[in-house]
């Protein structure tokens, strides 16, 4: 189990931005160490220099700069300060050190060369000549360790507290996140378990795992319609089949009848033999539709003309059209741009919808095909003047085995405008149904080929 | 002719040889794609039926692997998939023709004549008229005659008459004529065939004594004297 946690990625991160503060910390103390301690040290020298110039300034008078470092070294508290006042010979005249020298100029002494003064603590010190005598003014480096030493302690306790209160939010923080996380972990493990009702609960935050989870719940409603469109269909092909079956049935009941009686079986095995074929056409055309949709055509497409496919269906159906006393007309804008696609499937798209016009058409319509180009579609109608469709069933025709009620007894698998629909959207078609006045309009919009 | 039919469902082969058989064919069976390939190479065959799904060696594999090793002849492909990339992707690799299951022994023997007697490439583009009896089809010229009388004929169905002449006195089917004059792989639901050679046979037929398209009951049409 602690490994498990931290394996989790909000504890991970607390622990690691912990530690990224934690170092920065650490730095930034140190810098501000330093800097401190210059500043310091730069003062020191400026108040050693201070004091330097204002006994220099009493005058070259040896009593004057006599008393005045002697009233100088009076004042002085635990040997905070030194003072020396010499003669051309190195002479000692007063002060509160005995030491022989000191370098010209500034140097830093440690206390060990200093007789009466406090341990283990440098003296900043500068030397230089007043007329023929020569002046020491030192002060010791306590205050600036000091100084440094508190703000160290401050920056120490600081950090603590900090690094504490990190810990704390860090682990409110991971646990919470944990909890979410877990929380989609166990819908998922639902989902998996089939129960497509199941959501991620999102949280009023709109953070980034409330966007996952919301893209999760809408790929799982995704999923929950399209199950139900697998069941649906299940359903659909089962009562679809049943009745070619069962007249099947009948027929080689009949054919067997016929031979105990020693009559002639053949036309009624025919009929067995067509129904057969009727399941059969309505699979292959499930499958059909099932490979479209899988999108792996699309890797076969070309850029090709749309005009010689509407000729060859106008060319083919219009004497089925004439034969049954219906017309069929093909109108196309010349000059017609390319579109992307799959020949064989747009033949059979087109094909489709025509033939679904002679058949549901009365002798004595029209079907009209047209083709134009609108921007950047490739616009193909097939309208025709027969029933139309009521506008309330338009968005199902499109499902699969659906018909209309009262197409119910024509023949037709109900599966070809769900073909249509899935070669359409294979080529990024749109496809809609409207009313002619009399009569239904089929629109096919094809984005043109991206060269023409 | 000798037919060699690479199918590993006894029932579809026993079906086939069967058929092939009675129609005074010879018949060689093999389940297996590797054993196809090392027979197919020693054996010289007139057509090969070759099932997509085999053991040892796919049907795809075993046609790109006879047609790098030379073999020539005709090759018909069975599948229980009825998709456009399957007849697409068998084409492409060397198949002349393909036959989706479940099919009627007449459709697989109209097709297994067609390819036996294709005629090779380059015979085919010096062939400038077809006759048949005495119609008379000129391919350059586009024109169709019968008994010397002119006959006025629609592009498609000069097509149609063209590919019924090619394969005089064979068998040829609704679906094979639908695949080869209209280029529709699916199934019409209206009687497109019968209507165009309704029309074609009041052309080439009606006005003269002998009819020379005929209909094969249950399978298709067959054009001969």
């Amino acid at each position: 189990m602690p490994s498990a946690i931290f394996r989790s990625t909000p504890v991970r991160l607390t622990v690691l931005l912990g530690a990224v503060f934690g170092l920065s910390l650490v730095i930034t103390a140190a810098i501000a160490f330093v800097l401190v301690r210059q500043e310091l040290a730069a003062r020191v020298d400026q108040s050693v220099a201070d004091t330097f110039a204002i006994i220099a300034r009493a005058n070259t008078d040896v009593d004057d700069l006599q008393e005045s470092v002697d009233n100088h070294s009076a004042a002085t508290l635990d040997d905070d300060s030194i003072y020396l006042l010499q003669d051309a010979s190195g002479r000692r005249l007063a002060g509160n050190v005995t030491t022989a020298g000191f370098a010209e100029g500034w140097s830093t002494v440690g206390s060990d060369t200093l007789e009466n003064a406090e341990p283990g603590v440098d003296y900043r010190v500068l030397s230089g000549p007043i007329g023929q005598y020569r002046l020491t003014v030192g002060t010791n480096l306590s205050e600036v360790d000091e100084v440094a030493m508190l703000m160290l302690t401050a920056l120490g306790w600081a950090g603590a507290v900090l690094v504490a209160l990190v810990a704390v939010a860090g682990v409110f923080v991971a646990v919470r996140g944990q909890r979410r996380l877990e929380q989609i972990s166990s819908t998922m493990a639902d989902v998996g378990r089939g129960d497509l009702r199941a959501r991620i609960h999102l949280s009023r935050r709109n953070d980034d795992v409330d966007r996952i989870g919301r893209d999760v719940n809408v790929a799982l409603d995704r999923l929950a319609a399209l199950v139900e469109g697998m069941r649906q269909v299940s359903v659909d092909i089962a009562h679809e089949l049943k009745t070619p079956l069962n007249r099947m049935g009948i027929a080689i009941e009949g054919a067997i009848e016929s031979n105990e009686r020693g009559a002639d079986v053949t036309p009624m095995l025919e009929q067995a033999q067509a129904e057969g074929r009727t399941i059969n056409s309505t699979f292959d055309a499930l499958l059909r539709i099932a490979q479209i949709e899988s999108g792996a055509r699309r890797a076969r497409f070309t850029d090709l003309d749309l005009a010689p496919i509407l000729e060859n269906i106008a060319d083919a159906y219009g004497a089925v059209a004439s034969d049954n006393q219906q017309s069929l007309e093909l109108i196309q804008e010349p000059g017609l741009p390319q579109v992307h696609g799959d020949a064989d499937l747009l033949t059979q798209l087109f094909a489709n919808l025509v033939e679904n016009g002679l058949r549901h058409c009365p002798p004595g319509s029209s079907i009209i095909i047209g083709a134009a180009r609108q921007a950047s579609h490739l616009v193909v109608t097939v309208s025709d003047t027969g029933p139309g469709i009521p506008e309330a069933e338009r968005e199902k025709v499109f499902r699969r085995l659906y018909r209309l009620e009262k197409s119910r007894t024509t023949s037709g698998s109900g599966l070809g405008l769900s073909l249509v629909k899935a070669i359409a959207d294979l080529h990024g078609a749109r496809v809609s149904l409207g009313a002619s006045d009399p009569g239904l309009v089929v629109r096919i919009e094809i984005p043109v080929a991206r060269s023409a | 002719m000798r037919i060699l039919v690479v199918e590993d469902d006894q029932r579809t082969f026993e079906y086939i040889r069967k058929g092939l058989l009675e129609a005074g064919h010879v018949c060689d069976v093999i389940e297996d794609g590797t054993d196809a390939l090392a027979h197919a190479t020693r054996e010289p065959y007139d057509v090969m039926v070759v099932d997509r799904m085999l053991p040892g060696l796919d049907g795809l594999s075993l046609v790109k692997a006879l047609r790098s090793a030379a073999v020539k002849a005709p090759i018909l492909f069975l599948t229980s998939v009825g998709g456009v990339d399957d007849r697409v992707e068998g084409l492409e690799a060397g198949g002349d023709d393909y036959l989706v299951k479940p099919f009627a022994f007449s459709e697989l023997m109209a097709r297994v004549n067609a390819l036996a007697r294709r005629p090779p490439p380059q015979a085919s583009a010096e062939k400038t008229k077809l006759s048949v009896l005495d119609l008379e089809l000129d391919l350059v010229r586009r024109t169709c005659r019968r008994a010397g009388k002119d006959i006025e004929l629609m592009p498609r169905e000069f097509s149609l008459l063209e590919y019924l002449m090619r394969n005089e006195g064979r068998v040829i089917t609704r679906t094979m004529l639908l695949e080869r004059v209209w280029e529709f792989h699916f199934d019409p639901q209206t009687s497109v065939v019968e209507t165009h050679i309704s029309r074609l046979r009041a052309k080439i037929d009606k006005p003269f004594e002998l009819p020379l398209l005929h209909t094969v009951r249950n399978t298709g049409y067959s054009l001969h004297a």
